[in-house]
């Protein structure tokens, strides 16, 4: 073996190593020690002590408010997901048709994703105030209400809300995506439905769908990480109040871990989202690509 | 040239990972203050005292000691302690407001370790008395607030009411207004946030002859008393006295309220004055004590927070750093640095020797001083004071939900009584 083809071997593991490094040193280093305070215990002050198996995770799922953070985590991921996937997809096939003003249009969809998570929650907590909000400020200037809507009546309606907003900032991510992918269509394959007598619908399952799945696939998967993960708007809204009402396993294990001093339950909570986010992710994957061989 | 380029750059980070060491035989003491307001972090590492910093100002007075200071937020105090605990890497100094889980897990240490006897002395002896876990001093005050009932004149003129003192004036004011602005204006604050729905529990409890204790000191979350108490608050929300969501709606958002005329009466700290005067409210108002039950004795609420000391055995020269953190006491309660300190954000003093001195810049402090006399303070000094606090708040949060108060303080003193 000569010197250049050895090189050539090590040469990108070199490159890599700065990245792997990082890697290692912020994400999987912290990992396995969230996996190890997870089974020991710790005191309210934050002093690490001894190991005690399986306790933490007990005194997390005994707790009343875990069945209902975790059906909100359920319906939080699943509506933001499958609804800003749906919008995305519709944005981005508009977005891909020529029409006068298209880059500006494809600038402005990109807004929401580029501020700021905080920012978006607390202007939108500023939009649906119902003693100074400027959505009934609009509204009863427009003389489309007589009163001002009480917009966050109940928890139940905060929580739309909140998803809502979840949606909002989503769908731009999912526009990109499948716009690149649909951009990397030849429109030879169309042209030659159309010979064969295709319509919108036909074009769109046989021909777009197949060939855009990669980029939807990325996009879901990313997103079920993000999504799962997101912690600005619930908090920012409403703090996961009343009583863990609109608390999502993200907001719930951070009040968990720093409200109310319980950081063994609140580390054994984050060991049980990232098993789960592993799972969701790792059999959406395979799905999808097992259909991707057929 | 790129090779050397790179070569300086690993250094300059290698280097900037060692840090600058201080000069030898300097002590440098870690700081955590938490920020009371705009003015804190100016006042302690700007320019906020005349041109100069505290910590500057510090360092000119103290050559030896250099304080490595940070203020950090409320919001985030908790986590970056704990989180510096666990990687055994605790501050020397902190500012906040619980101790009882620093004290009873042996991270502190004794005041009579560090604080020297004239400064001792010149802390208010009931202030002291909060800090106390088996004999031992474990934190000193750094200052109070106390809380009292402020309502809106020019509403209570324009409805034709008198300021209430009981709770049954109080619900009859509450209708009065309500029905006189017809639900444009919220008559009664309520704030059962995360943030200090603890409070509201006092507010109510303690104005009803309950309490967090009982006469002993043990905890008695579900007395009658009590129960009465949440009830009643309660009842305030559902007969839509109060601002509508108090479960997410914090102090500050009442006070934007009251300072826009939008609610008529809230209970908040003495520093409401200084917070309308800093957002150019210019609402008319006057204070009163907090309303309570017939027959039962009105209660003030003050809220304290602390200065405490973190053990650090890995040092060399165990007496000069409790002399460095004496020295450190010494100047923050001088009256000089002191006294600009509390006023800034219109606080009230822990330490008699500010007294004459706040009293002769401001007199309406005197009326203050006499609350403060008459304050209850939360029982921080018991170990599961956390659990108690976020318990009631969920207590109350349930409770507005429409959950049944006597069950959920009966669950609640059953699992910290255990």
């Amino acid at each position: 073996m000569n010197t250049i083809s050895v090189r050539r071997k090590w040469e990108p593991y070199l490159w890599l190593l700065p990245s792997v490094l990082l890697m290692t040193v912020f994400v999987i280093f912290p990992i396995l020690i969230v996996f190890k305070l997870s089974f020991s215990e710790i005191s309210k002050a934050g002093v690490v002590g001894r190991f005690i198996g399986l306790e933490n995770f007990r005194a997390a799922i005994a707790d009343r408010a875990f069945a209902g953070v975790m059906l909100n985590t359920l319906y939080w991921v699943v509506s933001v997901v499958g609804i800003s996937t749906l919008i995305g997809f519709i944005v981005a096939m508009t977005l891909n048709t020529r029409f006068r003003g298209r880059k500006i249009a494809r600038s402005i969809v990109i807004f929401p994703w580029a501020t700021s998570l905080v920012i978006q929650a607390s202007i939108w907590n500023y939009i649906i105030n119902f003693e100074y909000g400027n959505l009934n400020n609009v509204l009863l200037n427009l003389g489309f209400l007589k009163d001002a809507i009480n917009w966050r009546a109940s928890y139940q309606i905060e929580f739309i809300w909140e998803c809502g907003v979840g949606i909002f900032v989503t769908v731009p991510f999912v526009t990109f995506c499948v716009l690149a992918g649909l951009q990397s269509i030849d429109d030879a394959y169309y042209e030659a439905a159309t010979v064969d007598g295709a319509g919108f619908w036909k074009k769109l399952t046989l021909v777009t769908l197949p060939l855009v799945r990669p980029s939807l696939t990325v996009s879901t998967v990313l997103n079920i990480i993000y999504v799962f993960n997101s912690f600005p708007i619930i908090y920012t809204i409403t703090k996961g109040a009343p009583a863990n009402r609109t608390d999502t396993m993200v907001t719930y294990l951070y009040m968990l871990a720093f409200y109310d001093q319980r950081k063994g339950p609140a580390t054994a909570l984050s060991v049980i989202g990232f098993v789960l986010l592993c799972v969701v992710a790792g059999l959406y994957m395979m799905i999808s690509m097992r259909k991707d061989e057929i | 040239m790129k090779k050397v380029a790179a070569l300086i750059l690993a250094i300059l980070i290698t280097v900037s990972c060692i840090g600058f060491a201080a000069a030898e035989g300097d002590i440098t003491l870690d700081v955590i203050i938490c920020q009371y307001g705009n003015n804190t972090t100016n006042w302690f590492t700007g320019t906020g005292i005349n041109g100069k910093s505290f910590v500057q100002l510090f360092e000119e007075a103290n050559p030896g000691v250099k304080l490595n200071l940070e203020v950090v937020s409320w919001n985030d105090v908790y986590t970056e302690v704990s989180t510096r605990i666990s990687n055994g890497n605790a501050p020397d100094i902190l500012n906040i407001d619980t101790f009882a889980d620093y004290a009873t897990e042996g991270l502190l240490l004794p005041v009579k370790d560090y604080c020297p006897e004239a400064l001792y002395n010149d802390f208010f002896p009931s202030f002291i008395a909060q800090s106390v876990i088996d004999d031992t001093v474990w934190a000193v005050p750094d200052l109070a607030s106390a809380r009292a009932m402020y309502y809106n004149t020019d509403i209570f003129t324009e409805v034709g009411i008198e300021v209430p003192t009981t709770w049954a004036e109080l619900e009859d004011a509450c209708l009065a207004i309500k029905d006189f602005y017809n639900g444009e204006v919220y008559p009664w604050g309520l704030d059962m946030t995360t943030d200090e729905g603890q409070a509201a529990f006092s507010y109510y409890a303690w104005n009803n002859n309950g309490g967090f204790v009982d006469d002993s000191g043990n905890w008695a979350l579900n007395s009658d008393a009590n129960v009465e108490a949440v009830k009643f608050a309660v009842g305030l929300y559902q007969n839509g006295y109060t601002n509508p969501r108090p479960a997410t709606q914090t102090r500050y958002d009442l006070q934007d309220m009251f300072g826009a005329g939008k609610l008529a009466m809230v209970i908040t700290t003495n520093q409401l004055p200084t917070y309308l005067k800093e957002k150019n409210y210019t609402v008319n108002f006057g204070t009163a004590a907090l309303p309570h039950n017939e027959g039962a004795a009105s209660g003030a609420t003050g809220v304290m927070d602390r200065v405490m000391a973190f053990k650090d055995d890995a040092y060399p020269d165990q007496a000069a750093r409790n002399e460095a953190i004496g020295k450190f006491l010494t100047f923050f309660y001088s009256p000089e640095m002191y006294t600009g300190w509390v006023s800034m954000e219109g606080f009230l003093p822990a330490v008699s020797s500010a007294v004459s001195f706040l009293v002769a810049a401001d007199p309406s402090f005197e009326a203050w001083l006499s609350v403060l006399d008459s304050c209850k303070f939360y029982p921080t000094a018991k170990a599961e004071w956390i659990d108690v606090k976020q318990g009631v708040i969920n207590v109350e949060q349930n409770a507005l939900l429409g959950g049944d108060v006597k069950a959920l303080l009966d669950e609640l003193q059953a699992k910290v009584a255990k």
